[in-house]
């Protein structure tokens, strides 16, 4: 079950939160943003902390928790999607990668859209639900 | 502060060439149990008791630094998954590509953190038992410990640090 999806822009701001199903507190607007930033700053310094000697040490990845587990995929460009899911759903990596399809498609391929923007996409919207019923959120 | 780096050579040479523990395979040798990080708070202040590193060397910063860094994750973590799921002590662990990290927050907001490679289980059973079994031990139950470990005096201390040490060398995925 994935609980919900959130698109963190490279600059630390909430570009899209869509919740699918009930079962985490509701935050209200602000606190979402106020999450988006705190887990953009959180990430930046995971990747600093790593008790290895590896330069290509990537941030959080998966966040375990006992009630949901966190995914969180970066782009190469920087762009974080974050999907919350129930922590026995399993192939979630290949969810985020689909998402990101979705985003190319319907987000970066509008030529209306404004980079960084909050996502206002219908087209959008309906591809990613459709997405998450195809793969049982 | 009480950062130590007890037992580092000898974790170094004991890992290296033995055979693969086999309920992990395919883990890289050099991140087995990577280091372990004692951190205890006190009402708000941000204060590492006890720091172990197996392989100090391998650091990016240095472990004073690092263990500013760590606390301050661990908590935001902890605030942002007991929002999120509305209950305590719900954050277990996070993983990158290189680490994971384990927590274990005790009712008292002892906060106990061990780094490992990223394919290691849920160490959470691990470090309960450290703190029980050698915090309450050889820490709360000596009388001559400080209030409040200011600098990590009283967790810095012999015993503890070797039983630690020896737990965790002996676990069956220190080396796998």
């Amino acid at each position: 079950m994935i609980y919900s999806l959130y698109i963190i822009s490279k600059a630390g701001g909430l570009m899209y939160q869509k919740d699918f199903n009930e079962g985490l507190a509701h935050l209200t607007a602000n606190e979402y943003l106020v999450f988006a930033g705190t887990f953009h700053g959180v990430h930046a310094i995971t990747s600093k902390i790593s008790p290895v000697r590896n330069s290509t040490s990537s941030g959080l990845e998966v966040l375990e928790a006992d009630s949901f587990k966190l995914y969180c995929f970066q782009t190469l460009t920087g762009t974080k999607f974050l999907i919350i899911a129930d922590p026995t759903h399993a192939n979630i990596d290949l969810v985020l990668r689909r998402t990101y399809d979705v985003y190319s498609d319907y987000v970066m391929k509008n030529p209306f859209y404004t980079p960084e923007m909050p996502i206002r996409s219908e087209l959008f919207d309906v591809n990613i639900v459709k997405l998450i019923k195809q793969v049982g959120g | 502060m009480g950062s130590n780096n007890a037992g580092t050579a000898s974790a170094t040479t004991s890992m290296n060439g033995q055979p693969d523990g086999g309920d992990l395979g395919g883990s890289p040798p050099h991140s087995a149990a990577a280091n372990n990080h004692l951190a205890s708070h006190h009402s708000t202040t941000s204060q590492l008791t006890s720091a172990t590193s197996m392989f100090s060397d391998s650091r990016l910063v240095n472990i004073e630094e690092e263990s500013k860094l760590v606390y301050g994750v661990v908590r935001t973590l902890r605030n942002l998954v007991n929002k999120l799921s509305g209950n305590q002590d719900g954050f277990i662990s996070y993983r990158t590509s290189n680490y994971k990290l384990h927590y274990y927050e005790t009712q008292t907001g002892l906060k106990f953190v061990i780094n490992t490679d990223p394919s290691t289980e849920s160490l959470r059973p691990v470090l309960r038992q450290i703190y029980t079994n050698f915090f309450v031990e050889y820490v709360v139950k000596n009388p001559l410990a400080p209030v409040g470990h200011p600098g990590g005096e009283g967790v810095n201390n012999e015993y503890f640090k070797a039983a630690v040490d020896k737990f965790v060398k002996n676990l069956s995925f220190f080396d796998s």
